[in-house]
C-alpha cells in the first residue's frame, strides 16, 4: 500500500479535523433505544455542542441532559450534579433507560462513576430506571468508537442468560436511519426475525403528525436486547470494529451466540455476502423482489461504466463507511485514489489490502488524519470527487472537488438523515449520485476542452 | 394575567420542588401597573438535567469572540471534538481587505491540539509547542489565540507560559486564554475572559489612525450573514468612518488601533460591554448603545449617533441616508408586513437579539409574547443601573477581572474625542445616554414573558399553551417547535439567510418571515382523508 512521504510526515497539528469526539456517537446509538434519555457527564457545553451537531444532521429534535458542572464541581467532584441531573432528567422525562456518558472532564477529574451510581441506585430503588454508564472522554477515540462502546455497554447491561430462540441479532454501525429501515426491510423479506441494536430509524427521523412527545416513540425495546444472548446468529455490520469494542463479539464469547461480521450491505459484492448469509439462516431462496434490484442495479453499473471509469474518487469518514464505500468504487472501476478516516484504532488498514489486491493504482491511505493531510492527497493523485461528510466540502470550494454527501454529519444540506446506500437499491441510488457528480462536471467543462483541445475558438 | 401565571404554574408543574422555585425567579411577566422591574435572577448555574440552551465558557471565547478575527489562527488546545463543534459554525463572514490578503484569513480553518490519552496524563505542553512552531512555519500569521478546553486546567498545562515562550521565539503576539469549558456559568464567562486578553495585549498597540474626521468601532457586531457590512456600508455613506467592527470580520491590525476611534458603538451588549467600558476608563473613549436590528430602531440609532458629534453636516448627511433609504425599501416591507401583520411570536437568544429583533418584528407588525435570554445578566433585562447591585457570587469571581486605569500618553476626555467643549458634551449627556442601556424589560408589553436561561421543556409548553405563529431561536429547539406545528426561524444562524440588520436586512428579514408564514406545508397536516367523515356525514344527510 502507498503512503506517500510528503503526507505522511508526523505533525502535531490537526488542522480542519475528520472526526469528532467519542460522546457523540455514544449519544446515538443511545437515541436507538426505546425510552430512553441521554446523559453527558460534563460541562454544559459538551451536550449543547453534541445537540447542535445532531440536529443539524438529523433535523429533529435531539435532547442530551448535562450534569453541568462548574469550576467547584472540578475540586470537590461532580456527585451531586450527577444525581440531580439524574432527578430531574427522570422527572420531567420519565425515561425507562438513561445512558450516562462521559466527557473528557469528568475522565480527567477521575469520577467514580461506578461507585456514583451505585449510589444513587441504592438512594432511589423504587425509581425502575435502568442506568448505563458508558466512559466515553473525547481523547480515548472518535465518535466511532463512542458508537461501539455505547451499543456495546447497552448489551451488556442486559444480556443474560436465556432460552435459546429463532430470532437474528443485527447489529449496525453508525449508519442513517433510511439505511437502517431498508436493512429491516431485507430481512422482512427473507421471513426472519430480529431485534436491530440500535434502532434510531424512527426516533431520530419522525414522520410528521400527532402530539409531540419529548422522547420520540420507537428504538430497539429493551426486553429484546435482554434476549439477544439466546438468538440464532448475530450479524454484524462492523469488519472495522475493533475487538475490545465489538458488540458481537461480547455475545460470542459470552453467550456463544454465532457471530458473522459482515461489511455494511453498501455495493453489490457486499450486498451479495449479506444475501448469501441470509439465505443460509432463512433456509429460503433469494426473494424475487431482491433479485430484480439486484437486476436494476447491474443494470445501472453496465449502463454508467464509461463515466464511473473517469473517477478518481476520495472516501473519507468512519471506517465502516469508508469500507463500503471504497468497494462500491472499485467494483465500479472507480478506484479510490485517496482512502482517508480520521478515526484510529480500527482495522480499516487491513482490510484495505484484500479489496485493493487487483487494483492498478494504489491509493493513498490515511488513518488519523485531517482535512489539510487529504486536501494534500487529493492535489498530488488528481482527485476529482470525493465521498463523505460535510467537513469535506472545503475540497469543493478549494479545489472545485465535488462531493457526494454520505455519512455523518451532513449540516450543509438537507436530508442527512435520509441519504439511502443499503441494500441493492441503496447501492443504485448512492451510485446514480456518484454518477452524475462526474457527469455535471464533465457537461460543465467538456466542450471547453474540446474546443481548446482543437485550438477552436468560436462554436458550441 | 391570572391566565398567564396560570400558564407558568402548569408549565413547572412536572419539575421536583427545587427546581420549581429556581426556575420561578427565572421567568417575570411584565406588570405595567408595577413601578419598577422586578428582579430577575440571571448569570446563575444551569440546572442540571435541565435542557438548557447554554454553551461553556469555551464556547464565548473561542466560538464567539476571537474565533472570528480572521487574521489570527485560532488553536484549540484539547481533544477533538471542541474543536470540531466551533468549526463554522457561527456563519461569521470574514473577507479579504487593504490590509488583509485572502491567504492571511484563517477564520474559516480549525486547528487544535487533538490531545491523546497520553496528552492527557503527561501533559499537552510540547505538544501545544510544537504545533504552534509548525503552524507559524505552515502560515506566517500575524498573531495566535491558544484556547484552553476542559481537560487543559485540570492537567495544568500553562499554556500561558507556552504562548509566552512562542512569543518570544518567533517574534509574534501569541495569546493565551484560560476559556476551559467549566468556568463560570455559561458562554458569558468566556466573554469576559476573551474581552480581557484583548484588552490586555492587543488594544492600543497599534499607532495608525484611520483617515476620517467621525471614526468609530462598532463592538459586539458578529457580521453573522454579513450583517456588519451591511452596517458599514450605510454608515460609509454618511461619513463615518469604520475602524473596526469586532469581531465580525475584524483583523488584528485593526483591534490593535480600536484606541484610536472617536466614538465606540456597541451593539451586543452583554458581549462586548467589558471592552467599552474599560476603553472608557482607560482612553476617555465614550460608547453608545445602538441597536442596528429594524428599521425604526436603525433610524434611531444613526440619529443618536449623529448627536454625538454636534455636526450639522453629519446630521444632514444622516437625514438624506435615511429618506433614501426607507424611501427604497418600504414599499418592500410593505408586501411582506400584509402577511406578517398582526401574528405573535416567541422571541429567543443569547444575550441581545430576544431585545434587538423584537423592534423589527414590530415593524412588520408582529407582536413578541414570550423573550428570552440564554446567558444574560440582570443588567441586559432590568438596565444597567442595577449592576452596583449584583451579587458577586462564586462562579463570577472566578473570572478575572481586569482593572485598567487612564492611559497617561493615550486618555483624552471623552468631549475632546468628540470635539466639543466640555459643556456642550454635558449637554449632549443630557440628550444621547452615553455608557448606558435600558436592557429588555421596559421594552415588553403587559402581560409578557420574559424568560432567563430557557429550556427545551418550557418552550414546548408555553408554544403549546400560547400559540405563536412563530418562534425565533436556534437550532437545538428549532425542531420542537416545527414538530408542534409552528415554523422556527434560527436567529443564530439566519438559516444560512442574511444579512438581517441595517436597511437592506430588514427586506431580507422581512421576505424570510413571510416565507416561514405562508409556507403551503402548515396547510396539509391534516390529510383531506381525516375531514371525510365529516364530509361523508354531509352528504348522506343532504
Amino acid at each position: 500500500m502507498a503512503k506517500l512521504s510528503q503526507i505522511n510526515t508526523v505533525k502535531q497539528v490537526n488542522e480542519n479535523q475528520c472526526q469528532s469526539c467519542m460522546p457523540l456517537g455514544g449519544v446515538v446509538a443511545f437515541k436507538g433505544i426505546e425510552n430512553t434519555m441521554v446523559l453527558v457527564h460534563g460541562s454544559q457545553g459538551c451536550s449543547t455542542y453534541m445537540r447542535l451537531m445532531n440536529v443539524e444532521h438529523y433535523n429533529e429534535p435531539v435532547d442530551i441532559a448535562s450534569s453541568a458542572l462548574n469550576e467547584k464541581q472540578t475540586i470537590h467532584g461532580g456527585e451531586a450534579n450527577l444525581k440531580k441531573a439524574l432527578d430531574n432528567v427522570s422527572r420531567v422525562y420519565a425515561p425507562k433507560v438513561i445512558g450516562v456518558l462521559t466527557t473528557c472532564l469528568a475522565e480527567t477529574m477521575g469520577e467514580d462513576m461506578d461507585r456514583i451510581l451505585r449510589d444513587y441506585r441504592k438512594e432511589r430503588v423504587t425509581s425502575g430506571i435502568d442506568i448505563i454508564q458508558v466512559p466515553t472522554p473525547s481523547y480515548g477515540g472518535s465518535h466511532t468508537e463512542g458508537f461501539w462502546a455505547a451499543t456495546k455497554a447497552i448489551i451488556a447491561y442486559y444480556a443474560r442468560p436465556t432460552e435459546e430462540h429463532k430470532q437474528i441479532n443485527i447489529i449496525i454501525p453508525h449508519i442513517s436511519p433510511a439505511d437502517i429501515r431498508e436493512i429491516k426491510r431485507i430481512f422482512d423479506l427473507f421471513g426472519l426475525t430480529y431485534t436491530l441494536l440500535p434502532d434510531y430509524s424512527m426516533t431520530l427521523d419522525r414522520p410528521y403528525g400527532g402530539r409531540y412527545q419529548k422522547i420520540p416513540p420507537g428504538g430497539t425495546q429493551t426486553q429484546d436486547i435482554a434476549r439477544m444472548s439466546g438468538a440464532r446468529a448475530t450479524i454484524q455490520f462492523g469488519l472495522t470494529c475493533p475487538d475490545n469494542l465489538s458488540p458481537g463479539l461480547l455475545l460470542n464469547q459470552e453467550y456463544g451466540v454465532p457471530l458473522y461480521n459482515l461489511p455494511l450491505p453498501i455495493g453489490l459484492q457486499n450486498m451479495d455476502r449479506l444475501v448469501e448469509t441470509l439465505e443460509k439462516l432463512s433456509g429460503r431462496s433469494l426473494p424475487d423482489v431482491i433479485r430484480q434490484e439486484r437486476g436494476w442495479l447491474l443494470d445501472g453499473m453496465a449502463d454508467s461504466h464509461k463515466f464511473n471509469a473517469d473517477g478518481r474518487p476520495i472516501v473519507y469518514g468512519e471506517p465502516e463507511l469508508v469500507y463500503a464505500f471504497s468497494s462500491i468504487c472499485v467494483e465500479n472501476g472507480a478506484a479510490p485514489v485517496v482512502i482517508a478516516s480520521g478515526t484510529r484504532n480500527s482495522l480499516l488498514m487491513g482490510l484495505l489490502g484484500t479489496l485493493l489486491a487487483d487494483v492498478d493504482e494504489h491509493p493513498v491511505v490515511l488513518e488519523e488524519t485531517d482535512f489539510a493531510a487529504i486536501d494534500d492527497a487529493g492535489v498530488l493523485t488528481g482527485a476529482n470527487i470525493a465521498i463523505g461528510h460535510s467537513g469535506g466540502k472545503f475540497l469543493t470550494e478549494r479545489r472545485g472537488i465535488p462531493l457526494v454527501r454520505v455519512g455523518f454529519p451532513i449540516h450543509d444540506r438537507t436530508g442527512g438523515q435520509r441519504v439511502l446506500s443499503a441494500g441493492y437499491t441503496g447501492t443504485l441510488a448512492f451510485l446514480d449520485r456518484f454518477t452524475n457528480a462526474l457527469l455535471e462536471t464533465k457537461y460543465e467543462s467538456y466542450r471547453e476542452l474540446r474546443k481548446e483541445e482543437m485550438g477552436i475558438k468560436e462554436g458550441v | 394575567m391570572a391566565e398567564i401565571d396560570g400558564t407558568i404554574e402548569e408549565m413547572l408543574l412536572p419539575y421536583p420542588e427545587m427546581v420549581k422555585k429556581n426556575r420561578k425567579k427565572h421567568l417575570i411577566v411584565k406588570d405595567e401597573a408595577a413601578a419598577c422591574c422586578p428582579q430577575i435572577e440571571a448569570n446563575t448555574r444551569t440546572i442540571p438535567g435541565i435542557i438548557s440552551q447554554r454553551g461553556c465558557a469555551y464556547a464565548g471565547c473561542k466560538g464567539v469572540v476571537v474565533g472570528p478575527i480572521k487574521d489570527m489562527i485560532t488553536i484549540t488546545h484539547g481533544p477533538v471534538g471542541c474543536g470540531y463543534y466551533t468549526w463554522g459554525t457561527r456563519r461569521n463572514k470574514a473577507r479579504a481587505d487593504d490590509t488583509t490578503p485572502p491567504e492571511k484569513i484563517y477564520s474559516t480553518l480549525c486547528f487544535t491540539t487533538d490531545m491523546q490519552e497520553p496528552d492527557i496524563v503527561f501533559g499537552g505542553e510540547k505538544k501545544l509547542a510544537k504545533m504552534i512552531d509548525e503552524v507559524v512555519a505552515a502560515f506566517h500569521p500575524r498573531a495566535i489565540n491558544i484556547c484552553a478546553t476542559c481537560p487543559v486546567g485540570l492537567i495544568g498545562d500553562d499554556i500561558s507560559a507556552v504562548g509566552k515562550a512562542a512569543q518570544e521565539r518567533h517574534g509574534i503576539s501569541v495569546i493565551a486564554y484560560n476559556c476551559e469549558g467549566y468556568k463560570g456559568v455559561s458562554q458569558s464567562a468566556g466573554h469576559h475572559i476573551a474581552n480581557n486578553k484583548i484588552m490586555e495585549n492587543v488594544i492600543g498597540t497599534g499607532s495608525e489612525r484611520k483617515p476620517g474626521t467621525y471614526v468609530i468601532n462598532i463592538l459586539g457586531e458578529y457580521n453573522i450573514g454579513g450583517d456588519g457590512w451591511e452596517l458599514e456600508r450605510i454608515l460609509k455613506e454618511i461619513g463615518y468612518t469604520v475602524n473596526c467592527v469586532l469581531p465580525g470580520d475584524s483583523s488584528y491590525l485593526d483591534i490593535k488601533t480600536l484606541h484610536l476611534a472617536d466614538l465606540n458603538l456597541v451593539q451586543c451588549h452583554r458581549s462586548i460591554n467589558y471592552i467599552a467600558e474599560m476603553m472608557e476608563t482607560k482612553y476617555g473613549i465614550p460608547w453608545l448603545k445602538v441597536n442596528f436590528i429594524g428599521v425604526e430602531s436603525t433610524i434611531e440609532s444613526l440619529r443618536r449617533m449623529a448627536r454625538c458629534f454636534d455636526d450639522d453636516p453629519l446630521e444632514e448627511q444622516t437625514e438624506i441616508v435615511i429618506a433614501r433609504e426607507t424611501a427604497r425599501i418600504f414599499p418592500v416591507m410593505e408586501q411582506y408586513r400584509k402577511i406578517c401583520q398582526g401574528k405573535t411570536a416567541f422571541l429567543f437568544g443569547g444575550g441581545s437579539r430576544a431585545h434587538h429583533y423584537r423592534h423589527l418584528l414590530a415593524d412588520l407588525g408582529i407582536e413578541v409574547s414570550v423573550a428570552g435570554y440564554e446567558f444574560a445578566h440582570r443588567d441586559d433585562y432590568e438596565g444597567r443601573e442595577v449592576i452596583p447591585t449584583i451579587k458577586t457570587d462564586a462562579d463570577s469571581k472566578n473570572i478575572p477581572e481586569l482593572h485598567v486605569t487612564a492611559d497617561p500618553i493615550l486618555y483624552r476626555d471623552a468631549h475632546t474625542r468628540l470635539n466639543m467643549s466640555r459643556e456642550k458634551f454635558e449637554e449632549l449627556s443630557s440628550r444621547v445616554q452615553l455608557g448606558y442601556y435600558e436592557g429588555l424589560y421596559p421594552h415588553l408589553k403587559d402581560g409578557h414573558i420574559m424568560v432567563d436561561d430557557y429550556n427545551n421543556h418550557e418552550t414546548e409548553e408555553m408554544i403549546r399553551a400560547l400559540k405563536p405563529d412563530i418562534v425565533f431561536t436556534g437550532i437545538k429547539d428549532k425542531y420542537i417547535t416545527h414538530k408542534q406545528g409552528v415554523p422556527a426561524k434560527q436567529l443564530h444562524a439566519y438559516d444560512y439567510s442574511g444579512p438581517y440588520a441595517g436597511f437592506n436586512g430588514a427586506i431580507i428579514f422581512a421576505r424570510d418571515v413571510a416565507n416561514a408564514l405562508s409556507t403551503p406545508a402548515w396547510k396539509m397536516v391534516t390529510p383531506p382523508w381525516d375531514n371525510y367523515d365529516n364530509a361523508q356525514g354531509s352528504e348522506d344527510n343532504a
